[in-house]
C-alpha cells in the first residue's frame, strides 16, 4: 500500500524567513499531502532539542504570530496542501483562542493542533474551531487511558494525532506491535489517524501504512533544513535557498514507499 | 492522631490554575492527584511526615523577635520566622519531604526536579539520599554558575545535576527540561516540583506541604501573646509565601504582603515582578496564571540578583489572591535586598538568603510606617550561606577577589 499520506512539519522563520519559504516551497512542490506549520513558542516543553533550538532561531529571526499567519496565507495561495497550524496554548491564548481560530481560518489553514489545550482545558478551542469549520486535532499518546480516549473522541474529530510513544519529539521510535495496536484502537473511532514522533525512514512509513491515514515527519525535516542551510553558509542566500529546497525534496522521496 | 478528611484541594483558583498539559502527561498527573488526596487522608502518612519534620528537618523552626532592628527603626515590632534554619537551609525541604514520601508510596524509584537557586535541588537531593531514591536535578547553566556551592552539595548527596543549556538557561528552562524527562519517564519517576506552580495538583500539593510554616508561626505568635498586623514573604513561584500565609487566607486579617523581585529597574528583562499590572494572563508550563510575556505570549527575560526569584510566572493561587485583594504585592530591588541582608546580619546575627532578603527589605519599610505597638512578621525562607559568592562580590569585592586568587594558587 502506498497510499499513506505524509504530513511534513516545518517552522516558519527557521532558520530565517527566506529559507523557511524555500523549505515550504520544496515541500509543496514535492507534493506532501499535509503541512504542519509550527508557530514557535519560547518554552516548547513538549519538544526535544532539535525543535526547541529551531523555535529559538525562528523567534530570533523575527517570527511573530502575525507573520506566522501571513506565512500560512502565502503558502495556501501558492497551492499548498491542507495546512495544520501546531502551537502551544500560550500562543493561542495570547491572541484569544477564538480570535486565534478566526485568524487561522482567514489564513486558509485547515486545522489546529494545540496539544496543551486538551478537551477539558480547551479555553473554548473546540467550540470556536468547529464554528469556523477548522479541524481541531486532539493529540493522544500510548499512555492515554481508554476512558480519556473515549471522552476526547466524543466530539468526533476528523483527525487525531497519535504520538507513537510517550516522551517528546525528536528521539528515535522503535515501532512494535504495541504501537500498531494503539493506532488501530484510535482509528476504530473512524477518525483519520496521523501518527508521528520519531519517524524518519521509509521502513517506518511502510510499517505504519496499514494502520494510519498519515505519518507525520517533524524533526527529520528540521534537521535536513538545518544541515542544508549550514552547508551552504550565510554568504550565499540564493544557493542556501536552493540547497534547502532540494534537501526537503530529497527527504520526501526518501520517505515515500516506492 | 485524628482521622482527617482532606478537602482543601482546589485545582483552579478563580480564573487561574488548571491542568493545561498534553495528553501524554495526563495519566501521571491524574495518578498523582489521587495519590495525594489518599495520602492526606491517611494518618500514617501524616505521622511519617510529622516525624521527619522533627527528627530530620528540625521543626519547629524558631520565631525571633528582632528587637535591635525594631528599636532602631522605631516602628513596628519585627518578628522573623527563621525558616532558613531548617535542615538544608530553606523552606524547600518541607515540600521535598512531603512529595518524596508520596512518590515512595506510589512506588516510584526515581525523582527528578528543577532548581533555580539550588535550594530546592539541595532539599530534593538530601531527602532522596535519606529515602534511598535515585535523584536527577535539572539546573540552568546560568544558575549553576551563580550557585555553585549548592551544585557541590547536591552531588555530595549523590544526585546527578544535569545542566540545562536551552532558552535563558535559568529556572524556567530547568522546568521545561524536567517536564520533557517526565513525559517519557513517569512510569517509574516522580517530578518533584519545587514551587506552588505548574499543572494541578502541584499548586495544591506544594501549598499543603508548606503550610507547616504558617501553622507553626501562628502557634508561636499565639504563645508569645502577639497578634500580627502583617505577614511578609518573598515570592518567586510562591511556595514559601503561600505556606506562610495559608492559615490566614480565609480571614480578613492580618495584611498579607508578597514581595517580588524589583531587580535593577522596571524595564523588560530587568526584573521578575508579575503582579500590579506587570504580568499578563497566560498559559505556560501547564498552568494559567500571570506571566511576563509579550503580546504574542512569548515568555520574556527576567532578572533578579536572587536566582530563586528569577522566574517569569507566579503560582496560580497567589495570582488569584492578588486579584481579589487578599494578598498585597510589592517589590524590592536587588540593592534593597542586599541592604536588608546587611542590616539583619549586623543587628540580629541572622543572614538572610537573597530571596528572603526581598521580604526583609519590604518588612523594614512597612515597619517604619507603623507604630511600635504593631507587629510585622517576615518569613526568612532561607539562610544566606549559599549566596556567599554573590554577596561577597557585592559587599566586599576587593578582599573577596584576593581570597579567590589565593585559593586558586593553593589548589
Ligand atoms: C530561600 C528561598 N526563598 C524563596 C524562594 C522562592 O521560591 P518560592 O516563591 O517558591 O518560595 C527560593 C527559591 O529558590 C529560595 O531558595
Amino acid at each position: 500500500m502506498s497510499t499513506t499520506a505524509i504530513m511534513a512539519h516545518m517552522i516558519p522563520y527557521f532558520p530565517d524567513r527566506e529559507l523557511s519559504y524555500a523549505a515550504a516551497h520544496g515541500l509543496i512542490d514535492s507534493k506532501v499531502d499535509y503541512l504542519e506549520v509550527q508557530f514557535p513558542f519560547s518554552d516548547p516543553s513538549a519538544d526535544g532539542p532539535t525543535i526547541e533550538d529551531a523555535c529559538g532561531r525562528a523567534l530570533a529571526s523575527g517570527f511573530s504570530t502575525a507573520r506566522g499567519f501571513e506565512f500560512v496565507h502565502t503558502l495556501v495561495d501558492r497551492g499548498a496542501p491542507p495546512v495544520f497550524i501546531m502551537t502551544y496554548a500560550g500562543i493561542a491564548y495570547a491572541s484569544g483562542v477564538k480570535e486565534f481560530c478566526d485568524l487561522a481560518k482567514q489564513s486558509g489553514a485547515a486545522g489546529l493542533i494545540i496539544p496543551d489545550l486538551p478537551y477539558d482545558y480547551d479555553e473554548g478551542l473546540y467550540e470556536a474551531g468547529i464554528a469556523q469549520g477548522l479541524a481541531i486535532v486532539p493529540v493522544v499518546a500510548p499512555s492515554t487511558t481508554p476512558d480519556r480516549l473515549a471522552e476526547l473522541l466524543k466530539v468526533q474529530p476528523e483527525y487525531v494525532y497519535a504520538a507513537l510513544r510517550v516522551g517528546i519529539t525528536g528521539a528515535a521510535t522503535e515501532l512494535g506491535q504495541d504501537n500498531l495496536d494503539f493506532l488501530d484502537r484510535v482509528g476504530a473511532s473512524g477518525a483519520k489517524v496521523m501518527a508521528g514522533f520519531g519517524i524518519r525512514s521509509r521502513d517506518q512509513v511502510r510499517m505504519l501504512s496499514e494502520h494510519v491515514h498519515a505519518v507525520v515527519v517533524g524533526s527529520a525535516f528540521v534537521k535536513a533544513i538545518s544541515a542544508a542551510a549550514a552547508a551552504a553558509g550565510p554568504d550565499e542566500p540564493a544557493a542556501a535557498a536552493e540547497a534547502v529546497y532540494s534537501a526537503v525534496e530529497t527527504l520526501v522521496s526518501a520517505l515515500r514507499p516506492d | 492522631m485524628p482521622q482527617h478528611e482532606y478537602r482543601a484541594f482546589k485545582n483552579t483558583f478563580g480564573e487561574f490554575g488548571g491542568r493545561y498539559v498534553a495528553e501524554v502527561l495526563r495519566p501521571p498527573l491524574d495518578e498523582l492527584e489521587a495519590a495525594f488526596i489518599a495520602a492526606m487522608n491517611d494518618p500514617q502518612y501524616r505521622a511519617e511526615f510529622d516525624s521527619i519534620c522533627t527528627e530530620y528537618i528540625g521543626r519547629p523552626t524558631p520565631l525571633l523577635h528582632a528587637r535591635n532592628t525594631s528599636r532602631e527603626i522605631g516602628g513596628a515590632q519585627i518578628y522573623i520566622k527563621l525558616e532558613g534554619l531548617a535542615n538544608t537551609g530553606a523552606h524547600k525541604i518541607n515540600n521535598a519531604v512531603g512529595q518524596a514520601l508520596l512518590a515512595k508510596r506510589m512506588g516510584k524509584t526515581r525523582i527528578i526536579a528543577e532548581t533555580g537557586a539550588g535550594q530546592h535541588g539541595v532539599a530534593t537531593a538530601a531527602i532522596c539520599a535519606k529515602l534511598g531514591l535515585e535523584c536527577c536535578i535539572y539546573m540552568g547553566e546560568v544558575d549553576i554558575a551563580r550557585q555553585k556551592p549548592n551544585v557541590f552539595c547536591m552531588e555530595l548527596y549523590g544526585a546527578e545535576v544535569r545542566p540545562v543549556s536551552g532558552g535563558s538557561r535559568t529556572l524556567k528552562d530547568a522546568v521545561n527540561e524536567a517536564l520533557r524527562d517526565w513525559a517519557a519517564s513517569f512510569a517509574n519517576t516522580h517530578y518533584l516540583i519545587g514551587s506552588a506552580l505548574g499543572p494541578s495538583p502541584f499548586p495544591d500539593m506544594v501549598r499543603e506541604f508548606q503550610s507547616v510554616v504558617g501553622k507553626e508561626t501562628k502557634a508561636q505568635l499565639k504563645a508569645a501573646g502577639v497578634v500580627p498586623d502583617a505577614l511578609v514573604a518573598c515570592v518567586g513561584g510562591g511556595s514559601n509565601s503561600i505556606g506562610f500565609f495559608s492559615p490566614y487566607l480565609e480571614s480578613e486579617t492580618p495584611r498579607l504582603i508578597g514581595v517580588e523581585a524589583g531587580g535593577r529597574g522596571m524595564n523588560t528583562g530587568e526584573h521578575a515582578a508579575r503582579m500590579n499590572g506587570l504580568g499578563k494572563t497566560g498559559i505556560v508550563q501547564g498552568y494559567k496564571s500571570l506571566f511576563l510575556v509579550d503580546d504574542d505570549g512569548q515568555v520574556q527575560a527576567t532578572h533578579s540578583v536572587s536566582a530563586g526569584l528569577d522566574y517569569p510566572g507566579i503560582g496560580p493561587q497567589l495570582a488569584h489572591l492578588g486579584s481579589i485583594g487578599r494578598i498585597e504585592f510589592t517589590r524590592a530591588t536587588d540593592t534593597e535586598a542586599l541592604e536588608a541582608l546587611k542590616l539583619f546580619a549586623r543587628n540580629e546575627g541572622v543572614i538572610f538568603a537573597l530571596e528572603s532578603a526581598h521580604g526583609g527589605a519590604a518588612a523594614l519599610k512597612l515597619a517604619a510606617e507603623l507604630p511600635p505597638s504593631a507587629t510585622v512578621v517576615v518569613n526568612m525562607s532561607g539562610r544566606g550561606d549559599k549566596d556567599i559568592f554573590i554577596t561577597a562580590r557585592e559587599i566586599a569585592p576587593e578582599s573577596w577577589k584576593r581570597f579567590l586568587e589565593q585559593e586558586v594558587q593553593t589548589l
